[in-house]
């Protein structure tokens, strides 16, 4: 408990059990210092803890016991893995006589967990407890973070040792960047020279913290930026330098124009191949400069120009004087004729409907309207995560919280449960798929419990719809098990005492989610939307970023 | 061209690492040809292991670097010593 204080931890989202009890017992001692939050399945306490560790900044706490506890954390944690979140997951651990006995309750967790952690390590003995605590937050936090966890025996929990307040622990950071700053007068004059930069962000801004750093080297660069998913809400979507969203469902002209580039600038991002569609057609006229801080993000997918192994900010600060004051008017107005196109043929009939059932985007475009584009939006996976991914308009940093890596359905609710504890001042708002919900609503409980003031909306097409679009565009309307026959959402909602509306009608929306928007503690809207829509535009599986469809 | 490879790892000897490392060359359906580890410095508590293994040249510099970034491992290199099935 005390190295745990010692880390600065003050919530951990845990759920009990036979072989963490001892470890349970002390934090009863330790109420007043650390928040328990009590989940209602340990999938939830990992995606709470990186919720928590996306709002506050700081690695969150997942607890779980042996076993079952622990297997249940592993797709949260793969999911952290995936994002590059700090997680700091501590399970409890058959007595080490018995290990490898197939005790009650014992599993392997060490061996199922290492290739979807940075560090994992087993405890056995008490005194190993400070060092290793210590360990695992250094290293879920620094350098590309991510999820760290460690295994402790039950001997281990109940042995005595003299604990050292005084002790210090230090470790090195031996991947850390070295000398960078060689590569930047290169990267600089490949940049100035350019005549169609293009930058592309990711998480890794957010992660460095380098969103101002960002917005003065845009302006003093004057380079168009698009972003990927979970670099969204890094630069304000009406910065007139911000063009939109990358990847299979971003923009037309983010994706297409990326072919016309003659220099990329991508920082913070891994050119997943949601981002890339093909390959070997990929910015084909471009020079690229890759900044990451994980090396081996260099050179992985796409062959940089100018690899520059660095933090984000340091990067963009250290460039900044070396940079060009340019205006690329030009340029970007290709991009605004695309952006014209794409409005024609897909938003403003999507956003603005005036017949027919609620659409998924007018509903988040109200949202946004309604919260001045300053809410955390926390949305889970599916069609729901790309419409709020579009039509929100981000105002303010780490906004957007989702599953980008791994497409976690069942993330959202106990993540925004997580995000809404990390900082409670923020309004959080889950935006979840009637699919996606049913994965992970008996988090409502712990919602209803802890009086978390998260703000819930269903996207209910009553069907799993993303996959419903690629059967109906790639596999002959072949409707292959997507149609869901739901539980009334509202009922069940009212079993956990949180507040509700159905919306089925129009003009019913604005009003309901003002209700939504001005309730203190929790609560529910179960929004009815057009079943069939389709997300576009569109980058086909295994087609070129300018083969992008918008019909 | 696929070639065969030699990868000279050191690292913490501390356990699980082996498994860490055979872990990276499993998830791209690597097979290992030999493997040999040993501790080195006592002191440090370092060891060495040499594995070889057949692999096309790109993807050899990818995985090196996905090796190298694991926390265990202090340093991680390679050398090719010979064309596919010539040692």
């Amino acid at each position: 408990m005390r190295s745990l204080i010692r880390e600065g931890v003050d919530t951990i989202f845990g759920y009990p059990g036979g072989a963490i009890m001892p470890v349970y017992d002390a934090l009863y001692d330790y109420k007043d210092k650390i928040r328990h939050i009590l989940v209602r399945h340990e999938q939830g306490a990992a995606h709470a803890a990186e919720g928590y560790s996306r709002t506050r900044g700081k690695p969150g706490v997942a607890m779980a016991t042996s076993g079952p506890g622990a297997t249940n954390l592993v797709t949260g944690i793969a999911d952290a893995m995936c994002d590059s979140i700090p997680i700091v997951c501590i399970t409890g651990q058959v007595p080490k006589a018995i290990l490898g006995t197939d005790a009650f309750q014992e599993a392997p967790v060490i061996g199922i967990v290492t290739p979807i952690t940075k560090w994992c390590f087993q405890v056995t003995r008490a005194e190993e407890i400070p060092e290793a605590v210590a360990k695992a937050f250094h290293i879920a936090s620094t350098g590309r973070p991510g999820p760290v966890l460690i295994d402790i025996t039950k001997n281990a929990q109940i042995e005595l040792f003299d604990y050292d307040p005084q002790a210090k622990y230090s470790f090195s950071s031996r991947l850390a960047p070295k000398d960078f700053k060689k590569d930047l007068p290169r990267a600089a004059e490949l940049l100035n020279k350019a005549e169609r930069p293009y930058m592309l962000i990711g998480h890794g801004i957010a992660i460095s913290k380098a969103e101002g750093e960002l917005k003065k080297f845009m302006e003093k660069s004057g380079v168009p930026v698009a972003s990927t998913i979970l670099g969204l809400s890094c630069i304000s979507t009406d910065h007139p330098l911000y063009m939109g969203m990358l990847g299979m469902h971003g923009n037309y002209s983010t994706n297409k124009l990326t072919n016309r580039a003659d220099v990329i600038l991508a920082v913070g991002m891994r050119f997943d191949d949601r981002v890339t569609g093909k390959i070997s057609e990929y910015a084909k006229n471009a020079k690229i400069i890759h900044v990451d801080i994980d090396h081996a993000e260099l050179d992985k997918v796409i062959k940089a120009e100018i690899p520059i192994h660095a933090d984000a900010k340091e990067f963009l600060t250290g460039i900044l004087s070396l940079i060009k004051k340019r205006d690329h008017g030009t340029w970007i107005k290709e991009f605004k004729k695309l952006d014209e196109e794409e409005k024609k043929v897909v938003n403003d009939a999507e956003l603005y409907p005036k017949e027919g059932e609620i659409t998924m985007a007018e509903t988040i475009r109200v949202l946004s309207e309604k919260t001045k584009g300053k809410a955390v939006i926390v949305a889970d996976v599916g069609q729901h995560q790309m419409i709020a991914a579009r039509y929100y308009q981000f105002r303010a940093p780490d906004s957007y919280i989702t599953s980008g890596g791994l497409g976690t359905m069942g993330f959202a609710l106990p993540a925004a449960l997580g995000a809404k504890v990390g900082d409670p001042k923020r309004e959080v708002i889950a935006i979840i798929g009637d699919g996606s919900f049913q994965m992970t609503l008996q988090e409502l409980g712990t919602i209803r419990q802890e009086k978390l003031a998260v703000k819930i909306i269903i996207l209910n097409n009553r069907f799993l719809g993303m996959v419903r679009q690629w059967q109906e565009l790639f596999f002959e309307n072949r409707y292959s098990f997507v149609h869901m026959d739901n539980p009334d959402f509202n009922k069940i909602t009212d079993g956990y005492h949180i507040p509700n509306e159905l919306v089925e009608k129009r003009e019913e929306l604005s009003a309901a989610l003002n209700r939504l928007l001005k309730a203190k503690g929790s609560y529910l809207l179960d929004v009815r939307v057009k079943k069939e829509e389709n997300v576009f535009p569109m980058v086909p599986s295994g087609a070129s970023v300018d083969e992008v469809r918008i019909k | 061209m696929r070639m065969r490879y030699e990868i000279r790892i050191t690292s913490e000897n501390a356990p699980g690492t082996l498994y860490r490392i055979a872990g990276t060359m499993l998830r791209k359906k690597i097979n290992i040809e030999s493997l040999h580890v040993q501790e080195i410095d006592p002191v440090r508590h370092l060891s060495q292991f040499t594995i070889e293994i057949f692999l096309e040249p790109d993807l050899m510099e990818k995985l090196i670097k996905q090796i190298q970034r694991i926390v265990e491992v202090t340093e991680a290199k390679y050398l090719a010593i010979g064309e596919n099935g010539k040692a």
